[in-house]
């Protein structure tokens, strides 16, 4: 008997300590009127270091908050590693790398703040200077769940130096430019390829947003694809760059075939680039100068387009507050990043370490900026695109429609197994049909 | 008495096991059940219960419906290439007079390799401009879309996890030889037997148990594949592969609908057992039928 209850008793001290070690330590959250806050920087060394250098400026100054920063995990994805973070009830108080879409994800299910709700909000607006780029960033409910740190208008790179060997001497702004482009290419180099990019031939969501959304924003003028629930795609414009995809393809401009570096090597002279692409060439690609092998441009147009103001995507990502934060926390965040934005030499420190424009109105006029951008003249393109450029769209459900877009439209079309106007139908019912369920 | 405090350390020394069981697996199953009957997504304070919609709806989703062919498409491909490899390095390891162990650890060794970095190191080895490639469009004319055509994705896939797989298999296969006395085989060939009804005859059934063991945890990895497909296709091109790792993974993490999510895995465990169940069945009747169980 004596035995049974000692073995009942190693039972429950074990569970009970397997149990506390669980357990997530609920740490106060203010203890000697210091305010903690927990902050994860996105999952990059770059990034991490300049939150922690901030924090660390901050602190000096600010000796009421805490600020703990760390790097988001990536189990697998940043954005599977919140969501469990959230469900296991150990979400930090802010983090940033957060785009658009999930964060409608996020809000939907009442996991964020809205930022217009907490006071400092609009001071925080105006100090950075940032109130036309963060009107696209009104989600539906007309909240403000998501500060854009950085706003990359997705521009398109071309090999100018093989367009020069192929006659082509201006850099094709439109439909038909570009398809003369490929005619000549073809003609000089048959085993070379307008556009070579396996992502064309993949359904995966996120891949839209370089391709189809660059094109479609273009194309349409920056008009929205989805408001709320329904689908306000102006369907010309979507006709029309799913036939720029068919004509191209016809021209054998199009190569899908997983290929290493093939804007790099050659082999493709046509690609989407981000900021973040020329910190890469520089190690590896050092022979890629802007100028000279490569230009950049805003998407081509159809032909009666106007050639001015161009919109493009926006691959944009920002700081989110968490709805389990207490309003003791959501003030201290605020007040952290009413401190770091009020001042340009911090996004000036931000845009030196990671080459990322800051989502801010003034980017190409503020004096802070000048001396930057004039040592890094490729980035200048960038700047000047911002108050062209459109964030992803907002519905919870964008993961589901931008495969419908991919699967339905762009992977048949570019493949050849399905007419453009055919295939954005059948995309736009599947849309439809998903928005209404 | 003695009986009981016998139970009772009993209980004792099982207990740490049996916590573990009861937080790890019998907690999170119930748990997955109910979270399957609702259309919850984890994160938001409100969520309904919807009954078995979920499970009506994942049966009819092409994603589910290829995720279930696809398995057995890729058990077709990949448990013969595993066992032929394996069995193969095992026989070569096998009639070597020295160094055994160092080559199995040779082989052992890709097990223990990254399925990340396998994968993105075969991904560069396919792509257009490689040598490989470079090399078959100039010789033979030979353009191949190793990774967007649906069967040599999937034999791609299952090419990797069979090399990641066959000294792992190797290893017991070898276990298996080591344990089949050299008396047989002298008998044998005393008697004139030839070399491949000795295999036929001997070696294969004396094997048995070895190849019994490997050709149920090859079924059972069919089931589990993740890592390579998520590198290298994504699931794609067109559902082609699929796997139900890759449908949980996307309608969970990326699609936000734990409760489907919960609903699918469900009902990849019930294919999975009834599977490899059958599968059993028949090799074991196999053996009995032949004689060698």
């Amino acid at each position: 008997m004596k035995k049974k209850t000692l073995a009942l008793l190693v039972t429950a001290s074990l569970g009970g300590s397997i149990l506390a070690g669980c357990s997530g330590g609920d740490e106060a959250a203010s203890s000697d009127g210091v305010t903690k806050i927990e902050f994860w920087a996105a999952p990059n060394p770059t990034q991490q270091v300049y939150w922690e250098e901030m924090a660390n400026k901050f602190e000096e100054e600010n000796d009421h908050i805490d600020i703990e920063v760390s790097p988001m995990k990536e189990s697998p994805t940043s954005e599977a590693s919140i969501q469990t973070a959230i469900a296991g009830k150990s979400a930090p108080t802010m983090s940033e790398n957060i785009n658009r879409g999930f964060a409608a994800q996020l809000a939907q299910s009442q996991a964020l703040v809205p930022l217009n709700e907490i006071e400092g909000w609009d001071e925080l607006v105006a100090n950075r200077n940032m109130e036309d780029t963060i009107q696209t960033w009104k989600f539906s409910d007309d909240n403000q769940y998501v500060l854009p740190i950085y706003s990359n208008p997705m521009l398109f790179g071309w090999r100018i130096d093989i367009l020069e060997e192929v006659g082509v001497t201006e850099t094709p702004r439109t439909y038909s430019e570009v398809l003369e482009a490929a005619k000549k290419l073809k003609e000089k180099y048959p085993d070379k390829y307008v556009w070579a990019k396996p992502d064309l031939a993949d359904p995966t969501a996120w891949k839209r947003w370089f391709d189809f959304f660059m094109l479609y924003d273009a194309a349409s003028g920056g008009n929205n694809f989805i408001e709320g629930d329904n689908f306000v795609a102006d369907d010309q414009a979507g006709v029309d760059v799913l036939t720029f995809m068919d004509d191209l393809r016809a021209e054998k401009g199009i190569l899908t075939k997983e290929a290493t570096d093939p804007f790099e090597s050659g082999l493709g002279i046509f690609t989407d680039l981000g900021p973040w692409t020329f910190s890469y060439w520089e190690e590896k690609f050092p022979e890629m100068k802007f100028g000279e092998t490569f230009d950049l441009a805003l998407p081509p147009v159809p032909d009666s387009t106007d050639l001015e103001n161009v919109n493009t995507f926006a691959d944009t990502k920002g700081i989110v507050i968490y709805a389990s934060a207490t309003e003791e926390e959501r003030a201290a965040a605020l007040e952290f990043l009413n401190w770091v934005y009020e001042n340009p030499d911090h996004d000036l420190e931000w845009l030196e370490t990671t080459k990322l424009p800051p989502a801010r109105d003034d980017l190409s006029e503020n004096e802070s900026f000048t001396t930057f951008f004039e040592e890094n003249p490729e980035l200048k393109p960038y700047a000047e695109a911002v108050p062209y450029a459109i964030p992803s769209i907002d519905n919870a459900k964008y993961n589901e429609l931008q495969t419908h877009i991919g699967s339905h439209a762009v992977n048949p079309v570019v493949e050849g197994t399905v007419a453009p106007k055919e295939g954005w139908e059948a995309m736009k019912k599947a849309i439809e049909e998903e928005l209404s369920r | 008495m003695k009986k009981n405090g016998l139970k009772g350390s009993g209980w004792l020394f099982a207990s740490p096991y049996l916590f573990y069981a009861l937080v790890f697996f019998l907690i999170p199953l119930v748990w997955s059940f109910y979270l399957a009957l609702t259309d919850w997504n984890l994160i938001s304070p409100v969520y309904n219960f919807i009954g078995l919609d979920n499970f009506i709806e994942a049966v009819k989703h092409p994603g589910v419906q290829a995720a279930f062919f696809v398995t057995f498409k890729f058990m077709a491909a990949f448990v013969p290439m595993v066992i032929v490899s394996s069995l193969t390095v095992a026989l070569v390891i096998n009639s070597l007079p020295r160094f055994k162990g160092l080559f199995l650890i040779g082989f052992f060794l890709p097990y223990l390799a990254s399925g990340v970095v396998s994968s993105l190191i075969v991904k560069g080895l396919l792509s257009y401009n490689s040598p490989l490639n470079t090399f078959l469009r100039g010789t033979f004319g030979l353009d191949i879309d190793w990774l967007n055509s649906p069967l040599s994705a999937l034999l791609v896939v299952a090419g990797i996890i069979a090399w990641k797989f066959t000294g792992y298999y190797a290893l017991i296969l070898t276990a298996g030889f080591a344990s089949i006395s050299k008396e047989v085989y002298e008998a044998a060939a005393i008697d004139g037997v030839t070399p491949s009804q000795q295999f036929f005859r001997i070696t294969l059934p004396l094997l048995y148990p070895a190849l019994f063991t490997t050709l149920i945890l090859s079924i059972g990895v069919s089931f589990g594949i993740f890592t390579e497909v998520y590198q290298l296709t994504g699931g794609g091109p067109n559902y082609a592969t699929n796997t139900w790792q890759m449908e949980i993974f996307k309608q969970a993490f990326t699609n936000l609908n734990a409760g489907y999510a919960s609903a699918v895995a469900i009902i990849a465990s019930i294919v999975t057992f009834v599977a490899i169940l059958l599968i059993r069945k028949l090799l074991e009747v196999w053996g009995r039928r032949n004689g060698w169980v």
